[in-house]
């Protein structure tokens, strides 16, 4: 979250562009634009959504500059506006529904024991060998993109990007329960859905 | 033996990672997970699922998207 290097911290860097310097701004867009690129394609799973998000979302970090408080780091702020240019990006494009991936929960029998063998269950940990690079990298983007929003966006920011549960919780607004709540049924979700590619179903 | 199944174990999962399972759950989901094949290979590809994921979403800012960002940037603040 905070890629701060050797030089000027975030937040003096959004102090200064919020007082009109055009090269502090463009400091920022530099400090993240490849972050906010990836975090973009994650949530949207298409490249010209992605773009179109990242350049919203350096929009509107522009006009709202004046209205960050530092009430939350710079880049918790930075990244709640991305999330949400990213959700209402999709809703816009009103695709249609995505088959869900409810099929890959686990399943259990009467006595609450694992229905599936043990190779089965672990056959997820192994997708790496038993698929080529472009083909996962294609079907992962696109797994990702069939999790429901809410789902999507707690495992993205949890998981890919690397946040702390309750940073997440920061950018989302909810309480730290419900992110694990949410990203423990996108890890549950995926995780059927892998083993699934390695050629098992369980 | 104790009231954990692979089921009520499952849904403990996240709480357990994150550490924030009481003390006695944490020791009663860690006694069935030690005793059960099924579980400990669930645990196992659960824990793979975040980390398989990242490395097969990462993406490059393509450079001509870097100019066209602060091309498209400065017009508008102009």
């Amino acid at each position: 979250m905070d890629v701060s290097g050797p030089g000027p911290t975030d937040e003096e860097l959004a102090a200064r562009a919020a007082a009109g310097d055009e090269s502090a701004f463009e400091a920022i867009v530099t400090r993240y634009q490849s972050r906010v690129f990836r975090l973009a394609w994650r949530l949207t799973a298409n490249e010209g959504d992605a773009a179109d998000v990242l350049q919203e979302t350096f929009l509107q970090v522009y006009r709202k500059l004046g209205t960050f408080r530092g009430d939350s780091r710079f880049g918790t702020w930075l990244y709640r506006i991305a999330t949400n240019a990213a959700l209402m990006h999709r809703r816009a494009r009103s695709r249609r529904p995505a088959e869900p991936l409810e099929s890959f929960l686990p399943r259990f029998d009467e006595d609450g024991l694992h229905a599936a063998t043990p190779a089965e269950l672990q056959a997820a940990a192994g997708v790496e060998h038993r698929l080529d690079r472009r083909r996962l990298a294609e079907k992962a983007i696109a797994a990702i993109g069939r999790l429901p929003d809410t789902y999507r966006e707690a495992f993205v920011l949890r998981d890919l990007e690397e946040m702390t549960t309750a940073q997440v919780a920061d950018v989302l607004g909810l309480e730290p329960p419900a992110v694990r709540q949410r990203v423990h049924r996108a890890r549950m979700m995926l995780r059927g859905y892998l083993g699934a590619l390695s050629g098992v179903k369980a | 033996m104790t009231g954990v199944t692979c089921a009520s174990g499952v849904a403990l999962l996240m709480d357990y990672l994150e550490g924030v399972l009481p003390p006695q759950t944490a020791s009663e989901l860690e006694s069935h997970v030690a005793a059960c094949e099924r579980c400990r290979a669930y645990v196992e590809s659960y824990r793979a699922t975040p980390r398989i994921l990242r490395d097969a979403t990462t993406a490059d800012l393509p450079p001509e998207l870097e100019e066209s960002l602060l091309a498209f940037l400065r017009a508008k603040r102009h």
